[in-house]
């Protein structure tokens, strides 16, 4: 959580330097007979390769009251296969030095390999164990649930951990984006074996996945590769619940998360976002760069640069598939919680009546386009984001023409952006901190008060 | 730190011990990249490395000043006098070094350890004039702002309540390291105590600046799409004519052997307790280094480490374990951490360590632990040379903590060399009980929580 730019763009540049032309490296698309989607890119330099694969099923599909359990489901996979014991997964990554990651977005789920060019053979052999042939050990189940309960319980030890979780609970209310991804200490605790065997095989398909594989190799022998590894898995049908768009929240509306012991305020205020195919994204990411997204941004000059009230103040626009959330953040001391809210009110008030300047676009597109190369540097990188544009039905384009998508955003359409997407009085606060000395001073901000405390289990008010 | 919320001491710590390789292939690759050197008239050595692969550039400055030259009374004041860097010097005022940064394609931030304090650019290589202009700016003529100082302070002091204050780890770790040390400057948070932060002077802040920011006292590596000669020209024009100065006197104190196990307790509003086990251990150039390295991914880098398969596992007592040790001048620590699960007690994480650590005393580690620790170093070497970035700051930390660079390339061979009686041997030598401190944060509120 900072001022760097959120989201994932960049590019790998062909070419010389001399030539500013951002370009995605070549990679080639296949669907395989079974209907898994398979993205190659070769990225030459370091003998490593990543694998980026996606299941489109995401937290949305938890059933409610089972929140958690599409991630429970990802974070079991290499517990324990049809041919390997959880140890013995282990034991086989560690030894060649790869990784393995998988867990639950909102709208999918994301599993992560990576292994030396060299143990190409093995490293497929144990991703694919782990996607194609999860065993799900009762003993293993019961492990994770109860490290996963208490790891809720940790995190909410490091405030910052949290603070979206709350916020996300409360923007969106019974949305199923309003649903914690890892689920809360009371979903996790009625998760059963059966549930997730049954969420594996309803949504762990062939035609559910889409996979990227980039670095160290010939993309033609990697394919032959993949298809021998993954042609095998058997394809079946899998209807995924559509989700609606959440709509924004009407009036205004603040939660109050007491931590008796807390010095400082955490706030978040916002609104419904935008979807991540929005056609004004590029626009509203130069916007929101000069209104929160870098150090000079408007609120971090405003909240600390001018008047130290804070460590650091930034907005963001966390985009889904559907309308994600758009959220202005900080922090600050508990005497200093009404001052440092206004201040935040004022800038985003001004956005709306000054908009931005000239000076500003123009030094917030430098910015983007110069922070840009490195973000694609590695292929971790790559398949990360070829993988994910894939699943958002984002072409190339969203690289190769994002230069001059940049360049097109003008003051006039900054100004329709700031309108469309910038809430104006229709807020919603989320805050934790000391109630004892701050709830009096928040009162104002909205008519609708809630509260709660952070040892109640759970983060949002449907938990139950 | 500028700006960056990450814990400071993870990210020290991932610098130095997750870079290396045991491998003479990736030896050879790392030398492809070849590094040119120069140290210019004032004593600033600069060290180059030539990559067109992206047309961006990596800049990072190493001054070799931290909370270890530090006294009581003004602790933090290395870190909040890393603030002031960014906060205007003569032809870049208040505010206008960032704005012309950011409008320029370019970011920055800064970090400050117990040893040292890093700025970072990272930028176009359009960029590359504006960016010397500005480095040789601050470090001349930084400009002391009574208001911006005031200012500055309620920064820190709310970046000290979101790391410590908000952080439980924070608060643990700060009061274990102030219990094992005694004597030596390691023993105070780089992020000053509170009552330190509110009291610093105008006068304090210029005294540091004279101490620690000569260019003889510093190393500046470049990274990227930029070839050594226009760096070394660009040297020249904007760095050679600061003159050079007498450098911050050194840290004379030598902590003093520790003579028996030494036990603090913090009471807080918690959910969950935490345990953390500090032994000291020498410093980085230590010939010991990689030895305590391959312990270390042996104990705790993996689910079939022997710390994970024995508390998380098996006995299902922890969420976590691992074991930290940053980059240092001085002999530092070792620290391990541990979450121990909800009603479960910390004594129970405390034994289950020490058990471990008896085992790895009494019997060599296997061929098979051995070999894997050393792959997993290799993967991580490539980690962080893979990028511009991860190689600036790899390189730097080498030539700043081990006093040569090429100890990057030499790592292979050291790695290699390590044997199993080398890996028993450092453990006999550094986890032994009387060297130890061993810090609880119980939950104050446990007795509500329905804890066992």
């Amino acid at each position: 959580m900072r001022l760097l730019l959120s989201g994932i763009l960049a590019l790998g540049l062909a070419g010389t330097a001399a030539t500013q032309t951002l370009k995605l490296p070549p990679h080639e698309k296949v669907v395989l007979k079974n209907g898994m989607t398979l993205l190659l890119m070769e990225k030459h330099g370091v003998p490593i390769v990543n694998v980026a694969a996606i299941i489109k099923a995401g937290s949305v599909a938890d059933p409610v009251g089972q929140e958690g359990l599409a991630s429970v489901t990802a974070e079991l996979l290499r517990k324990g296969t049809a041919k390997r014991s959880a140890q013995k997964f282990a034991e086989d990554l560690d030894f060649i030095g790869a990784s393995f990651g998988a867990g639950a977005d909102v709208d999918y789920t994301a599993i992560s390999g990576e292994f030396l060019g060299k143990d190409l053979d093995q490293g497929l052999d144990l991703i694919s164990d782990a996607v194609l042939h999860p065993a799900f050990p009762q003993a293993e189940v019961d492990k994770l649930l109860a490290q996963d309960i208490d790891g809720v319980r940790a995190a909410k030890d490091e405030v910052q951990a949290v603070v979206l979780n709350y916020y996300y609970g409360y923007l969106f209310g019974n949305h199923p984006y309003g649903r914690p991804e890892g689920g809360d200490e009371l979903s996790l605790a009625r998760i059963k074996r059966d549930a997730i065997v049954k969420f594996y095989e309803a949504t762990y398909t062939p035609g559910n996945t889409i996979m990227a594989v980039a670095g160290e190799f010939s993309a033609a022998q990697m394919r032959v590769k993949i298809e021998q590894v993954f042609g095998a898995w058997p394809a079946k049908a899998s209807s995924l619940p559509p989700v609606s768009a959440p709509t924004a929240v009407k009036g205004r509306k603040l939660l109050l998360v007491d931590k008796a012991d807390s010095t400082q305020t955490f706030f978040v205020i916002g609104n419904v976002g935008v979807a991540e195919n929005d056609p004004d994204r590029v626009a509203i990411r130069v916007v929101n760069t000069i209104f929160g997204g870098r150090f000079t941004s408007e609120l971090n000059e405003a909240l600390r640069v001018d008047s130290g009230l804070t460590y650091g103040a930034q907005s963001f626009f966390d985009s889904k598939k559907q309308a994600g959330a758009f959220a202005i953040s900080s922090y600050t001391k508990n005497e200093s919680t009404v001052q440092a809210i206004d201040l935040a009110l004022q800038v985003l008030a001004k956005l709306h009546q000054d908009g931005v300047s000239a000076e500003q676009l123009a030094s917030a597109k430098a910015y983007i386009k110069g922070q840009f190369p490195p973000t694609l540097e590695t292929s971790g990188q790559l398949a990360r984001l070829i993988s994910s544009n894939e699943f958002y039905g984002l072409g190339d384009d969203e690289i190769n023409q994002l230069e001059a998508r940049i360049n097109a955003v003008t003051p006039a359409i900054a100004k329709q952006v700031i309108e469309e997407h910038y809430p104006a009085d229709q807020l919603v606060f989320l805050l934790i901190g000391k109630a004892s000395e701050i709830a009096g001073g928040v009162k104002k901000y909205a008519p609708q008060q809630d509260t709660r405390k952070i040892s109640e289990p759970g983060f949002w008010p449907g938990a139950k | 730190m500028k700006k960056i919320g990450a814990v400071r001491r993870a990210l020290l710590a991932a610098t130095l011990l997750v870079s290396l390789s045991a491998s003479l292939r990736a030896q050879n690759e790392a030398q492809q990249f070849p590094v040119a050197t120069k140290t210019l008239r004032n004593g600033m050595k600069v060290l180059v490395q030539t990559d067109h692969s992206i047309p961006n550039v990596a800049l990072y400055i190493f001054y070799r000043i931290g909370s270890r030259n530090e006294h009581p009374g003004t602790t933090g004041l290395s870190h909040f006098f890393e603030h002031m860097m960014f906060n205007g010097a003569k032809k870049y005022g208040s505010g206008e070094l960032d704005k012309a940064m950011e409008a320029n394609g370019a970011a920055n931030n800064a970090y400050t350890s117990e040893n040292v304090t890093v700025y970072q650019d990272w930028f176009p290589r359009s960029a590359l004039n504006l960016i010397f202009d500005i480095e040789a700016d601050r470090i001349q003529y930084l400009n002391f702002d009574p208001k911006k100082i005031e200012s500055e302070r309620g920064v820190v002091a709310s970046e000290r309540r979101t790391e410590v204050d908000a952080s439980n780890g924070g608060i643990l770790d700060e009061q274990l390291r102030a219990t094992a040390f005694i004597a030596h400057p390691y023993q105070w948070p780089v992020v000053g105590w509170m009552s330190d932060i509110e009291h610093w002077t105008i006068d304090d802040l210029k005294r540091h600046f004279e101490m620690g920011y000569a260019p003889n006292n510093a190393t500046m590596v470049v990274v990227g799409d930029a070839t050594s000669e226009e760096i070394f020209q660009l040297c020249e024009k904007y760095i050679e004519p600061i003159p050079q100065h007498a450098p911050p006197p050194p840290v004379t104190t030598v902590e003093p052997e520790q003579m028996g196990e030494r036990r603090l307790v913090v009471h807080k509003q918690a959910e969950l307790p935490l345990l953390m086990i500090a032994y000291h251990v020498p410093q980085t150039n230590n010939p010991d280094f990689y030895a305590m390295n391959i312990l270390r991914t042996v104990l705790v880098q993996g689910e079939s480490s022997r710390m994970y398969k024995r508390l998380v596992d098996q006995d299902q007592i922890a969420l976590e374990v691992n074991l930290t040790q940053q980059p240092a001048f001085d002999p530092t620590l070792a620290i391990f951490a541990a979450q121990p699960k909800q009603g479960v007690d910390p004594v129970k994480c405390e034994a289950a360590i020490f058990d471990e650590l008896e085992k790895i005393k009494n019997t060599p580690i296997s061929d098979q632990e051995l070999e894997k620790a050393k792959n997993i170093r290799l993967v991580e070497f490539y980690h962080q040379m893979r990028t511009i970035n991860g190689r600036a700051n790899t390189i730097g930390t080498y030539e700043v903590f081990f006093g040569d660079y090429n100890k990057v390339f030499a790592a292979a061979k050291n790695y290699a060399a390590v044997s199993k009686e080398d890996v028993q041997r450092v453990a006999q030598k550094y986890f032994s009980a009387n060297n130890r401190t061993v810090g609880t944060l119980v939950p104050d509120n446990a007795r509500d929580r329905g804890a066992k």
